[in-house]
């Protein structure tokens, strides 16, 4: 054992200095919104969802190396790229819809903490407050790797999905298999809807924003790339995990006993009668950790967009002082999100709504930056996208660009 | 002053209206001059023309270039606006991020060269062309946007070779600034260090600094100067601003100064100080009006409307910063050629000719016929401007006697 600490001991270390940011991105996509549609497809059709998650797991993990590789090779975000390449007009418009896309998410995050505030007879308004008072103090104060602790500290609380998922007493060799055959699934058009409900609450323009920010903040050198990439399949595979125990909770509780949820947020109540009230309970908590972590993660995504896309300072590490526009617009974001959730006429429903579209809208546009990018050899020298790497990553962003088209014509139709 | 963002995908078309394409980018040298030497057209073949800015004849509308204009390649030293500068992100020395270049202000009066870059939100919403509506709502609420720039000067050139753009050091920008803008900033020191910056600059160039700065600058600067150099500076600017100099000073400095300048120069500045008799104080006309440097043109027509009415000469309109210092000048034509929206700092003419009060008639004089001018400013020690002396005043002053 000694021997091969001594041996292994410089790559392990390597690893842990790297091991970070992918990990925190993939499992931040799992937030309150993407918990909700988990437990609503595992309500919905059972085990046989999770015949999408393997490709999710692939397809995740693709686009999250092209945005962690550009931001090891050339040390600059996607937001900098447009900015420099495409002008301001295309910029300030990415940057638009970007902002708008996430303040939604980050209501959606505020909205889904408000239901479990008033499943446990807690105070919203207090709660909210909390949440915004704690994140802005870690933002602010804390420096990346403080940040860094406190969001792996967060992931750590996803196991507390895994444990209801085992409170639930599923079939296990079903849900095994579930993955790689799809069962006595038809493909329906409500499958294919919620299969793009899936892809599209993993794979977010936020997401790949903050991967690559996240990344470039870290300022990891380019001899540790592979480090980083391995660290990107390994949270790319974690994340899914997690979502994994999520379907098979309400799989083996809501879906096996025909309960149709309305909205995700009650699977927390609507899973006690079956799997016991402590994996409610566990479920509730899950659910709030990753609707902070959501909340914090997108704002962030956007402060760093911002100082990107215009140029101001844009680090963890930047004293206040100096990075005043960054966590500015971090707290600006919440405080707005955390008054329209609170206000009684809106209907999140319709928030929602317009949110998915604006982020189909923008995904197939990222990824068209992040394949022009990795594609380009004055950038990325010879880290430029391989054949094969190629093929993947355009099959991943075509299977992507094409389920946004869906969610828009779904949603301009009514489907 | 014209920003980029107005010039990219103008209309490029020769002389008799024949079209060339639209303007895609501009070249110029990556220099402390940074001359815009060229201008990249993209015809409707998508082709890109090089053509030199010689073949450049006017910017309204249209941008027109000479009937018989040739195209060229790139020479050594050149960069492209739109390639290596624009959008890009500006650091400071430390390394860190200041902020991106939104647009880039070019000077096209009296050369044609970058003047800075803007760094502000008004440069961002030029590109949508929303500056003016911008301008528009917020004079209703009574705000001022103020533009945000950062002078040539301020930037490294042979960084952004390497793609970046870089912030100077404060000595090595002062040595590159225009020896008006650094008498503009020399005037916010104190003496000493002012003294301290002079001496590590080229002669000439301190000179012609010293030329521009204000009287009580230039008179304290001459009782530290010894004898010797302050001849040698005068001997090295213009003998109208050089006589305007000698006389502020004490009449013993001013003959141990005079005895250190060569036997013509001697010749020449006596000649012109003996004109000196007539004091230019009788001449001043106190009927002038003068703006802030971001007043729009709307609100300076509306000005003169009320508040001009008697008077009995207008012809320029004179441009003061926050501290009443006179630094620019618009005549009426330009005034109303321009919309409503504008700010006179993006038309005025910076470098205005002035005189002061000590300055004789006579020089006075000369300086109008020189610049063909018909009033010309009169300003205080503190460059405040007191009024103006109009051509016809001077020549009957002159005819009678």
């Amino acid at each position: 054992m000694r021997f091969l600490w001594n041996k292994y001991k410089f790559l392990f270390l390597s690893f842990f200095s790297v091991f970070g940011p992918a990990t925190i991105s993939a499992i931040a996509d799992n937030d309150a919104a993407g918990v909700a549609t988990f437990t609503l497809v595992g309500a919905k059709f059972g085990y046989s969802i999770l015949f999408v998650l393997l490709f999710v797991t692939i397809l995740l993990a693709v686009t999250q190396e092209m945005g962690v590789r550009i931001a090891v090779v050339t040390g600059k975000g996607l937001g900098d790229f447009i900015r420099e390449r495409y002008g301001v007009r295309t910029a300030l418009l990415v940057f638009l819809l970007l902002s708008i896309a996430n303040l939604g998410s980050i209501v959606a995050n505020f909205s889904a903490l408000k239901a479990v505030a008033g499943m446990f007879n807690f105070p919203a308004f207090l709660l909210i407050i909390l949440i915004i008072g704690f994140a802005f103090l870690i933002i602010s104060k804390g420096g990346y790797h403080t940040n860094q602790r406190v969001f792996l500290l967060a992931a750590l609380f996803y196991f507390s999905y895994i444990f209801s998922a085992f409170r639930s007493n599923p079939n296990w060799g079903q849900a095994l298999v579930s993955l790689i055959s799809p069962g006595q699934l038809q493909f329906s058009q409500e499958f294919i809807f919620a299969s793009i409900a899936v892809l599209g609450t993993t794979i977010t323009p936020w997401g790949q924003f903050f991967v690559n920010s996240f990344m470039v903040d870290k300022k990891i050198q380019l001899d540790k790339l592979r480090f980083a990439q391995i660290e990107t399949y390994f949270g790319s595979f974690l994340a899914n995990f997690f979502s994994f125990f999520m379907v098979v909770a309400t799989a083996a509780t809501l879906y096996k006993h025909g309960i149709n949820l309305v909205s995700g947020e009650q699977a927390a109540i609507a899973i006690a009668p079956f799997a016991g009230q402590f994996a409610g309970f566990l479920f509730a908590f899950g659910l709030v950790n990753s609707a902070i972590m959501g909340i914090i993660v997108i704002s962030l995504t956007t402060a760093y967009a911002f100082s990107e896309f215009f140029g101001f300072e844009g680090s963890l590490d930047a004293p206040f002082e100096k990075g005043k526009l960054f966590y500015g617009i971090f707290l600006f974001q919440l405080v707005i999100a955390s008054v329209i959730v609170m206000l009684p006429f809106i209907s999140l429903f319709q928030i929602v709504l317009y949110t998915q579209s604006v982020n189909a809208i923008l995904l197939p546009l990222i990824f068209f930056y992040l394949l022009k990018i990795t594609n380009n050899r004055s950038l990325m020298g010879k880290y430029v996208n391989n054949k094969w790497q190629n093929y993947l990553a355009i099959c991943s962003s075509g299977i992507i660009i094409v389920s946004a088209i869906f969610v828009i014509f779904g949603l301009l139709f009514k489907l | 002053m014209i920003y980029f963002s107005e010039l990219k995908g103008k209309k490029v078309v020769t002389e008799d209206m024949i079209q060339v394409g639209i303007l895609e980018d501009l070249i110029f040298s990556a220099s402390e001059n940074p001359s815009i030497t060229k201008i990249v057209v993209k015809n409707k073949d998508d082709i890109r023309l090089t053509i030199p800015v010689v073949f450049l004849s006017k910017i309204n509308n249209y941008i027109y270039l000479k009937k018989d204009f040739r195209t060229t390649n790139l020479a050594e030293d050149e960069l492209f606006i739109l390639k290596n500068i624009l959008d890009k992100q500006i650091i400071d020395l430390q390394g860190n991020k200041v902020v991106r270049v939104n647009d880039i202000a070019i000077q096209n009066k009296g050369g044609f060269y970058i003047a800075g870059v803007d760094i502000g939100v008004l440069g961002l919403l030029r590109w949508f062309k929303l500056e003016k509506t911008f301008r528009k709502i917020s004079s209703k609420i009574n705000f001022k946007p103020v533009s945000q720039f950062l002078s040539w000067a301020d930037i490294q050139p042979l960084e952004l070779v390497h793609g970046q753009v870089k912030l100077k050091k404060e000595e090595q920008r002062l040595e590159k600034m225009r020896p008006e803008d650094l008498a503009d900033y020399l005037e916010k020191t104190n003496l000493t260090s002012v003294k301290k910056i002079l001496n590590i600059l080229d002669e000439k160039f301190a000179a012609n600094v010293v030329g521009n700065l204000n009287v009580n600058y230039q008179s304290s600067l001459f009782k530290l100067f010894t004898p010797d150099k302050a001849a040698r500076i005068i001997a090295s600017i213009d003998p109208d601003d050089a006589v305007d100099l000698l006389l502020i000073l004490t009449e013993k400095k001013r003959n141990q100064v005079l005895n250190y300048l060569s036997e013509k120069k001697y010749k020449e500045l006596m000649h012109l100080m003996r004109l000196s008799n007539t004091p230019i104080g009788n001449l001043i006309l106190p009927e002038f009006i003068a703006v802030y440097s971001d007043d729009l043109v709307g609100e300076i027509l509306k000005k003169i409307r009320k508040g001009t009415t008697d008077f009995s000469f207008l012809q320029h309109v004179y441009v003061v910063n926050k501290q009443n210092e006179l630094i620019g000048v618009a005549n009426l034509h330009e005034l109303i050629m321009q919309s409503f929206q504008t700010p006179i700092y993006r038309f005025m003419i910076q470098n205005v000719v002035v005189v002061h009060l000590t300055t004789p008639g006579e020089i006075a004089l000369k300086k109008i016929l020189k610049y063909k001018l018909s009033a010309l400013p009169v300003i205080n020690n503190d460059k405040q401007i007191v009024g103006l002396v109009t051509i016809v005043d001077l020549i009957n002053a002159f005819n009678k006697g």
